[in-house]
């Protein structure tokens, strides 16, 4: 049980997972900062993104990478336009009509999937095998999710690091009026905001389309590791989600050696809760 | 007034002799709207009235649901003391969860309330020896459905009149005033946590023997099918389109959406689920204070709090 290469190795595949997790829970963070809204169809987004690679590779051979690429527009649009039309207008009101919008949006996006494409699994065979590094074998397409997923997020945390839209986005989670007052278009931003983490949603699908078999209720599964991940790296905090999901990664990860699958999942729930009572506002966010 | 209480004695007098003339389709379809009108009712007394909006409202109803189950197929008890021990379950499991976790706010709390029910589908897949797993356990069919819906009839009424005599005591202003304005009740010497607690308790033991009675009735429960998010969602889908916060609300929230979904069900097997999805955006859009509100506004009915 404690052979020093297998704890190696699972803690690197939970550092690998952590980081297409972080890709997933990025976008919904971003969505919260800027809106406190609990977009509860991040993940149905993600699925749609896991979808369009899917279609892409089996039904004209695109490369799933390129299917990411190209995903990322389609999915900005998307996005925006459930923004402007749906989402914009309860910026303002309490966090339950937020969070009861978003699950309607979730239970028609998924319905429509599944009346498009039916509930069968599906998966993209892509880059199967594994390298062998000192003992560890790692899985390769694994090594690829991680390092775009790494990529991903490393250019979004510096574009909202130094971009001035991505400043202006970190100005109107800090505070919404004072932007309004200097000058930002709040209203835009939004739409961008929600627009950026729907392109994140539609990438980590991608990724997760060439890992695990997706069907159209596959969001369900992930969207609480994606509330377990932002609670416990801090709401808000785009850097803390990625902390929070390597975490996560790695309690799932050793959860699944040690027990079985089911126990890796009760895993999440119970770092959920422990951290909404010990500290609700997370490892790296500002306290209300 | 006199036409609104006629209207609601006729609506309690067919009610109460449905089971003698109607259909036996009429008697399961009214026995399902009875067991939401309870799930909406009851979460109408802790979210409706204190605005803590718990997103786990299921669990309670899971909670009685295997209780009861458990107690009937091991125990063999008879299935109204087993229903009444499923709510009794429900309150005690619940309490120490709703001390703990109403200490959140806002979105903290409903998503707590979340991972607290969706811990307990988990516990329930997990936990075989208890509760047969994924597997489910199967109760002894039962013979008639009448016994049954007189039951859930009679915990609408029982669920309608707590949620009467909260909107017209003050115990039930001092939730409102949590609601608007927790620190306010605060400041002017509410002891909201003991309030908070309080209305949470209550809000727990019914959807645990509406669960028990459901279990009874559908005689098969797993943990999939019986601690289902949508069960929430579709709870308080209902209470908001009714009214969150008054009497009637939950009541004519569950009877238009069961009507609306056994409609469209008929109509359109293949999406009806997407057409509850469109449901919800149009209710949380265009009608979030809900009918009871548009109703007291066009005064179709009495500006009161007892309505």
């Amino acid at each position: 049980m404690l052979d020093p290469a297998l704890l190696l190795q699972t803690a690197l595949s939970g550092i690998l997972l952590g980081a297409v997790y972080a890709l997933l829970a990025g976008g919904l963070n971003l969505v919260f900062g800027v809106m406190r809204i609990i977009n509860v169809a991040h993940a149905d987004l993600m699925m749609l993104g896991a979808y369009n690679t899917f279609w892409l590779f089996s039904l004209a051979g695109v490369n799933p990478l390129l299917g990411l690429l190209a995903g990322l527009p389609v999915m900005f649009a998307l996005g925006w336009v459930l923004q402007r039309f749906l989402v914009s207008r309860v910026v303002r009101s309490s966090e339950l009509t937020s969070l009861l919008l978003t699950f309607g949006i979730s239970i028609v996006l998924v319905n429509l999937a599944l009346y498009l494409w039916t509930g069968d699994y599906r998966s993209v065979a892509y880059l199967s095998g594994s390298v062998v590094v000192g003992g560890m074998a790692l899985s390769k397409v694994r090594l690829l999710g991680f390092a775009v997923a790494l990529a991903i997020t490393t250019a979004v945390f510096l574009f909202l690091r130094w971009n001035p839209w991505g400043r202006a986005i970190r100005a109107t989670a800090q505070h919404p009026d004072l932007a309004l007052a200097c000058g930002i278009d709040v209203d835009r931003v939004r739409l961008g905001t929600f627009g950026l983490a729907a392109a994140l949603a539609g990438a980590a699908g991608s990724l997760i389309s060439m890992m695990y078999s997706i069907y159209p209720e596959m969001g369900a599964f992930f969207l609480l590791k994606a509330f377990a991940i932002i609670i416990l790296g801090g709401r808000g905090s785009f850097p803390g989600a990625f902390i929070g999901a390597v975490i996560l990664g790695l309690i799932e990860s050793f959860a699944a050696l040690w027990t079985t699958a089911t126990h890796a999942e009760a895993a999440a729930y119970v770092m959920l809760i422990l951290m909404l009572l010990l500290k609700p506002s997370g490892l790296l966010g500002e306290e209300e | 007034m006199t036409g609104l209480r006629a209207l609601g004695l006729a609506a309690v007098l067919a009610a109460l002799l449905l089971p003698a003339g109607a259909p036996a389709y009429l008697v399961t379809f009214s026995l399902q709207l009875f067991m939401y009108v309870v799930l909406a009712g009851s979460w109408n007394i802790v979210s409706g009235f204190t605005g803590y909006t718990s997103f786990g409202h299921v669990a309670f109803f899971g909670i009685g649901a295997y209780t009861a189950a458990i107690l009937i197929t091991r125990l063999g008890m008879a299935w109204p003391l087993a229903a009444l021990a499923g709510g009794a379950m429900a309150l005690v499991l619940g309490l120490p969860v709703g001390a703990i976790c109403l200490r959140l706010k806002g979105p903290y709390f409903a998503i707590a309330m979340l991972g607290f029910a969706e811990s307990l589908r988990l516990l329930a897949t997990l936990w075989t020896s208890l509760t047969k797993g994924g597997t489910g356990i199967t109760l002894p069919p039962i013979q008639t459905l009448v016994p049954t819906y007189y039951a859930m009839l009679a915990c609408v009424a029982a669920v309608v009149g707590v949620n009467y005599r909260i909107a017209t005591s003050s115990f039930g202003l001092r939730l409102l005033s949590i609601r608007e304005d927790e620190r306010g009740a605060e400041a002017i010497g509410i002891n909201t946590t003991r309030h908070k607690i309080a209305a949470f308790a209550l809000s727990t033991i019914f959807p645990g023997i509406v669960g028990g009675l459901y279990a009874q009735y559908i005689s098969y429960v797993d943990p999939s099918s019986i601690f289902l998010t949508l069960i929430t969602v579709q709870t308080i889908i209902m209470t908001i389109l009714g009214g969150a916060g008054t009497v009637l609300g939950p009541v004519l929230g569950a009877t238009t959406i069961s009507v609306v979904q056994e409609v469209l069900w008929a109509r359109f097997p293949h999406i009806h689920q997407g057409l509850l999805g469109v449901l919800i955006i149009g209710v949380i859009l265009f009608l979030p204070g809900g009918v009871v509100e548009v109703f007291k506004e066009w005064r179709l009915l009495p500006r009161v709090r007892s309505i």
